[in-house]
């Protein structure tokens, strides 16, 4: 069933002439099986990339190629993929067999064989016995499981997400979450999915794009993204994140295969830490990336390495953890400790902040979209 | 009659023990609705049901032709229409005219209304005044336009002959087709603005769905944007129908007297004959036809979930 493959090629979207483009020169290769989110902003170019790979919208240029085949001017019914929509778009004059029959009577797949494939499709989404129902009378989880299941059923060449999930409540959309990933990984069907969720992304992606301004920031796998995020904008966007400007001293060492190296790094009125980065920046100035649940915060001064001595501002406790903004001079930076059951920290209270340089990353580039404006 | 159906309010979800509270804030919801009703029945009641009481009334009286009229309970107004050929003749015409001019209305004016109801241009608003603007000028004068362009000598036989298409002039006026032409342009705005409030379970998204599920733009058309605009296209159906059969200026100018309709009819006897009781049966008839043709509309929408 997943033969395929995708690959975009400079891929440019100009509403009209003059306008900034919405998306600009993109380019991405999607691995047989893969789920790759197109994860972004409201404006980021995220859905007009997911409309064109569908044939809903003409690129102004660039290409874009599924199964080695290009398919740029191809139009939207002879693709062969499966969409959904963020609303679903179930065909409200249908009953749920008709609507997920729908893709199969397009091709005139024989009565008999419809009839045991939609039966298939509809148990895969555990909807088996709502088969005769009127949409409308559909929960919102459900007919987003018929809008798969609708998708699926004629076996598509690339599954196509938009936003699926963004119109269920908090509860609904993990269980959907967990549920859509694991049919996506039964039915190994190459999937992109667009959100701006980056939990959820984290959670189902195999390869996540960040996309700014029609750019790709950043494409790699959930982890790479999180721990070490390209640029400013990509560790802004995904997770929680103190930046620091630090002057990179001398490499103190290699931290791992990956040919990265720890060094000495001074942040002006803090003093000096350790950092890891990518070989190459001893002497140069760059963004220092903690994460909050990385800091490690004390209430009183521990045995470690020079912590860093400061006040606690604010403090927002969420039951399973506890944020807390500590004023280290004229830094304010965000640490997480986890609640105990006695008195919690208050505002006011001195803390000790502390790291470990493999926690403390200094950004490789200024970003895609500081980079094109510099251009 | 209600062409158009208010949405269902929504139910309130209700608890037991807060029974006693809700039955007070209901009775003086109920005392409110009923205020502000009042104004608009008093209104119906007597500038429709009294009159229409009166006509039912009327109908059943004996007439004559010196235009007495004697109060009485005959059937007598009634057995007339019903036995005479003529009027039954009169009848299905009627019909048949309201039938064919809702149906060519309903063509000529689904792909405006369809293209003004997609529409997401900012001049969408402009563009739908524009579509019923002839709605500002009265029948009567558009019916005049109407004679003045198909006429033995007007724009249209002037044209074709002029390009020596035809040899004879068209008989396009004192005649069904004249009045039919004349209908449907006359009440093409009536049918744009019943479908563009009726096309409201179209959307663009649906369309692209059948069409990434491998539907050809005519399949789209046919399997999703047809079935979705039904709708708004029986509705649009009902309103030129009964709109046609019930008008009298139309039939009676581009008819020039030779095409008889219960409305002209009625406008005979009325004023003519000076038969009343007679009209006011021929009223009820007209009115009958409009019930029928509810019913089956009703039963329609029903089956199509509009």
């Amino acid at each position: 069933m997943t033969e395929s493959k995708l690959s975009i090629v400079d891929l440019t979207k100009r509403y009209a002439a003059g306008l900034e483009p919405a998306v600009d020169r993109l380019n991405m290769e999607v691995e047989e099986g893969h789920l790759v989110a197109l994860l972004g902003p409201s404006g980021c170019g995220k859905t007009t990339t997911l409309r064109m790979v569908a044939g809903l919208m003409d690129p102004t240029a660039g290409s874009i190629v599924v199964d080695g085949k290009e398919i740029t001017h191809t139009p939207v019914n002879k693709r062969g993929m499966g969409m959904v929509f963020q609303s679903y778009a179930l065909f409200p004059h249908m009953n749920v067999e008709q609507n997920v029959a729908f893709g199969l009577e397009m091709r005139q797949v024989p009565k008999a064989q419809q009839k045991a494939r939609v039966a298939a499709a509809l148990d895969m989404v555990q909807l088996g016995h709502l088969g005769k129902r009127q949409t409308k009378e559909l929960s919102g989880g459900q007919q987003q499981r018929i809008a798969l299941a609708r998708a699926l059923v004629v076996e598509p060449t690339l599954l196509l997400l938009d936003e699926p999930l963004s119109n269920l409540d908090a509860k609904l959309r993990e269980t959907m979450r967990t549920e859509i990933r694991s049919i996506q990984q039964r039915t190994r069907a190459t999937t992109l999915f667009v959100t701006h969720d980056q939990d959820e992304a984290l959670d189902m992606a195999d390869r996540i794009a960040v996309m700014n301004g029609g750019l790709i920031e950043q494409f790699g796998s959930p982890t790479e993204v999180y721990e070490r995020p390209r640029t400013h904008f990509v560790a802004n966007f995904i997770g929680q994140a103190n930046f620091l400007d630090a002057r990179v001293g001398a490499e103190t060492g290699r931290a791992n295969l990956a040919g990265e190296s720890y060094y000495r790094v001074e942040v002006e009125g803090l003093g000096q830490f350790g950092a890891v980065g990518s070989a190459g920046l001893a002497g140069t100035t760059h963004e220092l990336v903690i994460r909050p649940h990385r800091l490690g915060v004390s209430l009183a001064p521990g045995p470690g390495p020079a912590p860093l001595a400061g006040t606690i501002e604010r403090v927002s406790y969420t039951g399973d953890a506890l944020a807390v903004a500590v004023r280290v001079g004229e830094k304010l930076l965000q640490a997480q400790m986890p609640t105990i059951s006695g008195d919690l920290p208050r505002v006011g209270d001195a803390a000790y902040l502390s790291w470990a340089p493999e926690d403390a990353y200094l950004l490789p580039a200024p970003g895609a979209v500081a980079e094109r404006l510099a251009a | 009659m209600t062409l158009l159906e208010a949405p269902a309010a929504p139910e309130r979800p209700r608890a037991k023990n807060e029974g006693q509270l809700e039955r007070a804030t209901e009775r003086r919801n109920r005392r409110t609705y009923l205020a502000l009703l009042l104004p608009g029945l008093l209104g119906l009641l007597v500038s429709f049901v009294f009159p229409l009481a009166y006509m039912v009334r009327m109908s059943f009286n004996q007439g004559s032709p010196d235009g007495v009229i004697v109060e009485t309970f005959t059937l007598d107004t009634y057995i007339q229409p019903l036995t005479d050929p003529y009027y039954w003749k009169v009848t299905l015409d009627t019909f048949q005219m309201g039938v064919t001019v809702g149906v060519l209305c309903v063509l000529v004016s689904y792909p405006v209304a369809l293209f003004l109801a997609r529409s997401t241009s900012k001049y969408r608003g402009l563009l739908i005044a524009i579509a019923i603007a002839p709605l500002l000028t009265s029948a009567v004068v558009r019916t005049y336009g109407w004679m003045v362009i198909l006429g033995t000598n007007g724009l249209v036989n002037s044209s074709l002959t002029g390009l020596g298409l035809i040899d004879t002039p068209l008989k396009l006026t004192n005649n069904m087709a004249g009045v039919t032409i004349g209908l449907v342009e006359i009440f093409m705005p009536y049918a744009i603005l019943a479908m563009i409030s009726g096309f409201g379970r179209l959307s663009p998204q649906l369309e692209e769905a059948a069409g990434s599920l491998g539907a050809s733009k005519f399949k789209v058309f046919t399997r999703v944007t047809l079935p979705l605009c039904l709708p708004g296209l029986l509705t649009a159906f009902l309103l030129v129908f009964v709109l046609s059969i019930s008008t009298f200026i139309t039939p009676r100018l581009l008819g020039g007297g030779s095409v008889q309709v219960l409305a002209t009819e009625i406008y005979d006897q009325t004023t003519g004959l000076l038969n009343w009781p007679f009209a006011a049966a021929l009223s009820v008839i007209l009115l009958v036809l409009f019930g029928l043709i509810i019913a089956v509309y009703q039963r329609l929408t029903r089956k199509i979930g509009g």
